[in-house]
């Protein structure tokens, strides 16, 4: 049992996480109404937007469980969520006809207060703040 | 929508959110009286979802009809959820916790007026 103040989810980290949980809800829910109601209107960008929701699912639990296994992956979605936020809302400048407000990440977050770009960066500062102190022991998954 | 009910929620949730915050910076986990405030603004907007689906029952068409109804569904699970989350792990963060669903309801709360109003 590793000390609770080197976890994701104690702390500071609940709240991560609770945030992480409302964009999982939001994200997910708006895919879901898309890709069931206007699928056909823009295929891509519909399925960008279930990425996003799966993305924010994954953040979610891995941090809120909190184990070496979860926090690796956690750092893995929180990455493809910057990454996402990032390629998606420079695309949706570009080419606004794409994403008319389809995806959390269109125009960077914008519609969401911009949340969705500060978070990743938030994550993994979180991910190596609370890394565990004896990090550099034998690993256990 | 129901705008009385609306507003209700919206005014509720922001002292919910203001509450969470303002315990966080005294350093105090939400105390029992906090926890029954969240518990009657999840009744409120419990009942406006209930209205809501009920006017859409009979024969209300919101602007998106869909995303409308994702919304009456999503929003009275954010506050149980939070709950449970934030007295897990008792800490002056329960408070942030609670705010951040708090905040979610009036921003989504926010979104249902402009999905309700913009249909009709």
């Amino acid at each position: 049992m590793a000390d609770r103040r080197t976890q994701t989810n104690s702390g500071p980290g609940r709240v991560l996480v609770a945030v992480y949980g409302v964009f999982a809800l939001a994200a997910t829910a708006r895919a879901g109404v898309q890709l069931a109601t206007r699928f056909a209107e823009a295929p891509v960008a519909y399925l960008l937007s279930a990425v996003a929701g799966v993305v924010y699912i994954l953040a979610t639990v891995t941090l809120a469980r909190g184990t070496r296994g979860s926090r690796r992956l956690a750092r893995v979605a929180i990455l493809v969520e910057l990454a996402g936020v990032l390629a998606i809302g420079t695309w949706s400048l570009f080419d606004p006809e794409a994403f008319p407000r389809a995806t959390v990440w269109s125009g960077y977050g914008s519609g969401y207060g911009y949340v969705p770009l500060v978070l990743p960066v938030l994550g993994l500062l979180w991910l190596s703040r609370s890394r565990p102190t004896d990090d550099t022991g034998p690993r256990t998954a | 929508m129901v705008d009385g009910l609306a507003y209700a929620v919206m005014a509720l949730a922001l002292v919910a959110t203001g509450w969470g915050v303002l315990t966080a910076s005294l350093n105090k986990a939400p105390g029992q009286a906090q926890i029954i405030f969240a518990a009657v603004v999840e009744l409120v907007t419990l009942a406006q979802s209930v209205v809501a689906g009920v006017r859409i029952a009979l024969g209300a068409r919101p602007d998106q009809l869909a995303t409308t109804i994702g919304y009456l569904v999503a929003i009275v699970v954010l506050l149980p959820v939070a709950a449970v989350w934030a007295l897990s792990d008792r800490s002056r963060f329960s408070g942030v916790v609670l705010a951040v669903a708090a905040f979610s309801v009036l921003a989504m709360t926010l979104r249902l007026q402009t999905l309700w109003s913009g249909g009709s």
